[in-house]
């Protein structure tokens, strides 16, 4: 049975191989429900590409298939992966906004030769779950721990922990107190509070009574992050000259008209700001702002949509258009190039991008729109989260 | 405020004999449509395997609303509890055999139907489906807090189910699972018409009809109720069991107040009270689904919630069961 | 006994906004008898409306809070005179499928037309920053809301039981057949409470919105929420539906300030222990 399997593949494998003359990429993401504003910059990111390089690699045309997982939902997104390489015969999986969607689909990897390169889903051990998985987004891990050097530096040395308590959320909580306690700081308590959270002038209350100088963050990027941050301010949390830390989840460039004055004045550390100032970035996002139609819906997604959609064009330079997961994967090991969020490596070792992290602040530009501007920069990130997968 | 359900569809009263001519006629149809399906959609098996599974909760559903009248929307309790159950066997404690993790799965749904009926049967109505909606959050949020066990948010990965029966692999396009699943909705399928159709399951379907009555002729009507909610936990539990198995992951999803819901629609669309209507009304959503999200991905919420309204204003009695309705009054025309 | 204040107070902001969304869901579901899952959807056509004035068109918050709710109240004639007609006296699943269906219409439509980012109102002048309490400060906006919650009780209540209509609309309610022999023209009842329930949703949605910020999945993602405040006070009591609003953000707040790790937890298992001591809703009506 095995080998009649094995055998119905390569058979799969070698057609497809022969006809290639369009090569498709099979992009799972959440196009709609609650996150679709990150599907919209998934798209909008691939489109921007296509926009700017063409879709040819060589004779070879690249196709994108799209398939909508609304929330994650790993059963949905094997289901959808499965039919995606074998109905439609894609020779790339690429998106994935959550960490059980990818994870669910590393284990087709191996047997359909098919690389996967993840564009979001942000937790350090999805790319220790297959030799096959590429990831050109971030992880939590990433973006949270060079904020702590930035507390640090600006004289706090006692910090409250708060983050929503969900996978992502306690990565950044451990990774900020890795990197903080690294720097000789404490953290006085760490507050884990449930997703599903509205209110939260609670939470402030306890902030206040623990003494700490400053907050430090994380909230998935959406409605809530909003209803924080306000409760932050008007609980006179900011007046008391509390500071507040976060990763970039917080002021992700779409929220911040909602924001308002809110936001002004938050420090945050992420790998990529809309503003960015490069001539890729700006090629890159007047692209993607034509793609997306509303460039205040513009997201740091849609960045690592655009440079998985390089790499994916760099797998299929190398393979010539053959379907061969390992040659491709191989190919990209260690790749350099300059992003619109700036300079970036695939580590070799991981498969994990390495790239700068900067610390931003949110301010008002010259035409009065909020913008995160850039500060300071944290030169050739690696992944700290690695180091604590469990094996 | 009682929970009035569309009439029964399936009408008559009880036959004695095992297998009737409905059960066989439900019997074949559901082979041949699985074999169809298997031919026709080779490429699309996983898409179907969730469909059945899927199916197997919808039905467990049906069996507490339709035949009960427990109106519930955290019915993915025991639907979760199973898939975790059989996946946390498989991860944790090496119990890797395919049909000892259904088994597995079919124990842990049991004991959250016990659960969650023990909670859920202690009001009627809107308090009751508020009952249900805390039972199923809090189920979420023990499996988020008990992420060692359960994988918490990222899921529970490294399922690795064996050969089953030790021959057949579960491949990349989904064939052994399919057939899995198939083999086991033909199981359930045919347990649940002789559940329904025997003495117990009457007295199930008057419970949901007449509670006074019930009691007045010295059965408990709650102790009759608790123990459908186990048997469905079971039903569930084996639908949890086969995602777990065929998708090598869980996550919690599997446990969320958005499969109760959406579960409990696909039930509605298809019609209550009839084991049809629950099969053909899951087929029906999710294929639907599937169809105009793979045609639009980013509008296609709109195409379904048209569809709900359609169903409601065309076949308010679901799908099946406004069809049996017009079928007789077509054999009765004849007549 | 700061701390305990603090809470309160909290609680009381938290609850009374609760109440201003939710009154309407248990006006359509307690004198209505209709499982209206679209309540949130209402709620956010309402935010939506508001943002779009006042944002964009740069009206005042009063008057966009006005458009807010009467095109609100627009729109949903169309769809009661069409669907909800339909439903009243329908089985309660046959409702659910309905109302559902509604509600994923109107996610769509508002995802096409406005697009998936957070939609915000924005606050007058007076309306903005914190009010000092002197031993802790709290958002003026929320104060305003707590104001609406009692303007918007007390008003309901004597709509209800003191007007002419409401004597008509408890008759309907009780029975219809017999009220419609008597002469009450049924339907224009029915239609009535159906737009004053949407106005209250759209009100909810206007006032909530900073504590809720509107955006296309709004419609589904508090719907829970606005269904157990419902249940726990008991469909179609005003007094009820306020308690419980009071009670639940009381233990929410309390969870959340002690132990925020496990607030969930207490308020479902607070749920559970409610609705199992009063069945029917803390002032439940019987049917």
């Amino acid at each position: 049975m095995k080998r009649l399997v094995a055998a119905a593949i390569a058979a799969a494998v070698l057609s497809s191989a022969a006809y290639a003359d369009t090569i498709k990429v099979g992009v799972v993401g959440p196009f709609s429900g609650p996150f679709a504003l990150q599907g919209k910059n998934f798209k909008a990111g691939i489109d921007a590409y296509f926009a700017i390089n063409g879709n040819k690699v060589g004779d070879d045309e690249i196709e994108v298939i799209y398939r909508d997982v609304p929330q994650a939902d790993p059963a949905q997104s094997k289901a959808l992966a499965q039919e995606l390489v074998v109905r439609e015969g894609v020779q790339y999986l690429a998106g994935f906004y959550f960490t059980p969607d990818a994870m669910a689909a590393t284990p087709l990897l191996e047997q359909a030769n098919v690389p996967m390169v993840i564009m979001n889903a942000a937790t350090s051990a999805i790319v220790t779950a297959s030799p096959y998985v590429v990831r050109t987004s971030f992880t939590t891990w990433q973006t949270s721990s060079p904020i702590a050097k930035v507390a640090k530096d600006g004289g706090v040395t006692k910090v409250i922990s708060v983050v929503s308590d969900y996978g992502p959320g306690i990565d950044a909580e451990n990774a900020f107190k890795t990197a903080f306690e690294k720097e000789g700081g404490t953290v006085v308590e760490a507050i884990r509070m449930p997703l599903s959270t509205n209110d939260f002038s609670p939470i402030m209350q306890r902030v206040r009574d623990s003494g700490a100088e400053a907050i430090f963050a994380f909230l998935p990027s959406g409605p809530t992050t909003l209803g924080f941050v306000k409760a932050f301010n008007e609980n006179g949390l900011k007046g008391a000259g509390i500071k507040f830390f976060g990763p970039g989840d917080f002021t992700q460039e779409s929220d911040l008209p909602a924001l308002g004055d809110a936001g002004l004045g938050l420090q945050t550390t992420f790998h990529y700001s809309v503003s960015h100032d490069s001539p890729e970035n700006k090629t890159f996002v007047e692209a993607a702002a034509k793609a997306i139609g509303n460039p205040a819906e513009l997201s740091f997604p849609s960045v690592g949509a655009f440079d998985g959609m390089y790499v994916i064009s760099k797998m299929i330079e190398a393979t010539g258009g053959e379907q061969d997961a390992e040659k491709a994967v191989e190919a990209v090991k260690g790749l350099s190039w300059t992003s619109p969020r700036g300079p970036v490596t695939i580590d070799p070792e991981s498969r994990h991008i390495t790239q700068n992290i900067y610390l931003r602040e949110v301010v008002k530009d010259a035409d009065g729109k909020y913008i995160n501007k850039e500060v300071q920069t944290f030169e050739k990130q690696g992944d700290p989260g690695l180091a604590f997968v469990k094996k | 405020m009682a929970v009035s359900m569309n009439d029964s569809v399936t009408a008559g009263l009880p036959v004695r004999r095992k297998f009737d001519t409905g059960s066989l006629i439900g019997l074949v149809a559901i082979i041949v449509i699985g074999v169809a399906g298997y031919f026709l959609f080779p490429n699309n098996l996983a898409l179907l395997t969730r469909i059945i599974a899927i199916m197997l909760l919808v039905l467990s559903i049906d069996l507490v609303t339709g035949y009960c009248g427990v109106a519930t929307l955290g019915h993915a309790a025991l639907f979760g509890a199973g898939a975790y159950g059989a996946g946390i066997a498989a991860v944790h404690f090496g119990i890797t055999e395919p049909l000892t993790m259904t088994v597995v799965g079919a124990i842990a749904g049991a004991l959250a139907g016990l659960i969650s009926g023990i909670v859920i049967l202690r009001a009627h109505g809107l308090p009751q489906l508020v009952l249900s909606i805390a039972v199923i959050h809090l189920f979420h949020e023990a499996a988020n807090k008990a992420s060692a066990w359960t994988g918490g948010s990222d899921g529970l990965a490294g399922i690795a189910p064996d050969a089953l029966l030790g021959m057949f692999q579960f491949d990349l396009w989904g064939r052994t699972a399919y057939i899995y699943g198939l083999v086991l909705l033909i199981v359930v399928f045919l347990g649940l018409r002789v559940l329904v159709r025997s003495p117990f399951g009457m007295l199930a379907r008057g419970a949901r009809e007449d509670p006074i009555r019930i009691s007045a002729m010295g059965a408990s009507v709650k102790s009759v109720l608790l123990r459908m909610y186990v048997i469905s936990g079971v039903v569930a539990g084996i639908g949890g069991a086969l995602t777990a198995i065929s998708t090598q992951v869980v996550g919690l999803d599997s446990l969320s107040f958005t499969l109760s819901a959406e579960s409990l629609v696909m039930l509605v669309l298809g019609g209550t009270g009839s084991l049809y209507g629950a099969m053909i009304g899951t087929v029906v959503f999710m294929w639907f689904e599937d169809l105009v999200s793979a045609a639009n991905p980013f509008h296609w919420l709109t195409m379904v919630g048209a569809l709900l309204i359609a169903v409601v204003l065309f076949a308010p009695k679901g799908l099946y069961g406004s069809g049996a309705v017009i079928l007789g009054r077509f054999k009765g025309g004849r007549k | 006994m700061q701390t305990v204040f603090s809470i309160a107070i909290d609680a009381l902001a938290y609850g009374m906004v609760l109440f201003v969304i939710s009154i309407g869901l248990s006006v359509t579901m307690g004198l209505m008898r209709v499982v209206n899952l679209a309540h949130g959807a209402f709620a956010m056509i309402g935010g939506y409306l508001a943002s779009y004035a006042a944002r964009d068109l740069g009206l005042g918050y009063a008057i966009a809070t006005l458009i807010a709710v009467i095109g609100t109240i627009i729109i949903a004639i169309p769809i009661e005179r069409f669907l909800y007609r339909r439903i009243y006296g329908a089985p309660e699943l046959t409702q659910v499928l309905m109302t559902i269906g509604i509600t994923f219409c109107i996610i769509g439509i508002a995802n096409f037309l406005f697009g998936p980012t957070l939609k915000t109102i924005p606050l007058p002048q007076t309306l903005q920053g914190s009010a000092d309490l002197g031993f802790r400060s709290i958002a003026t906006h929320r104060i305003f809301a707590i104001l609406c919650g009692l303007v918007v009780a007390g008003a309901l209540w004597f709509f209800i039981e003191r007007t002419a209509f409401g004597i008509k609309l408890r008759a309907a309610v009780d029975n219809a057949a017999m009220a419609a022999a008597l002469g009450v023209r049924t339907e224009v009842v029915y239609a009535v409470s159906f737009a004053v329930a949407v106005g209250l949703a759209a009100l909810g949605g206007v006032v909530g919105a900073e504590l809720l910020p509107v955006e296309p999945y709004y419609a589904l993602r508090y719907m829970v929420t606005f269904l157990v405040v419902v249940a726990v006070g008991g469909a179609g009591s005003i007094p009820g539906a306020l308690i419980a609003c009071l009670l639940l953000g009381a233990i929410d707040t309390t969870g959340r300030y002690l132990a925020p790790e496990y607030g969930e937890f207490f308020f479902y298992l607070a749920v559970i222990l409610i609705v199992t001591i009063f069945p029917r809703g803390l002032a439940g009506r019987l049917k």
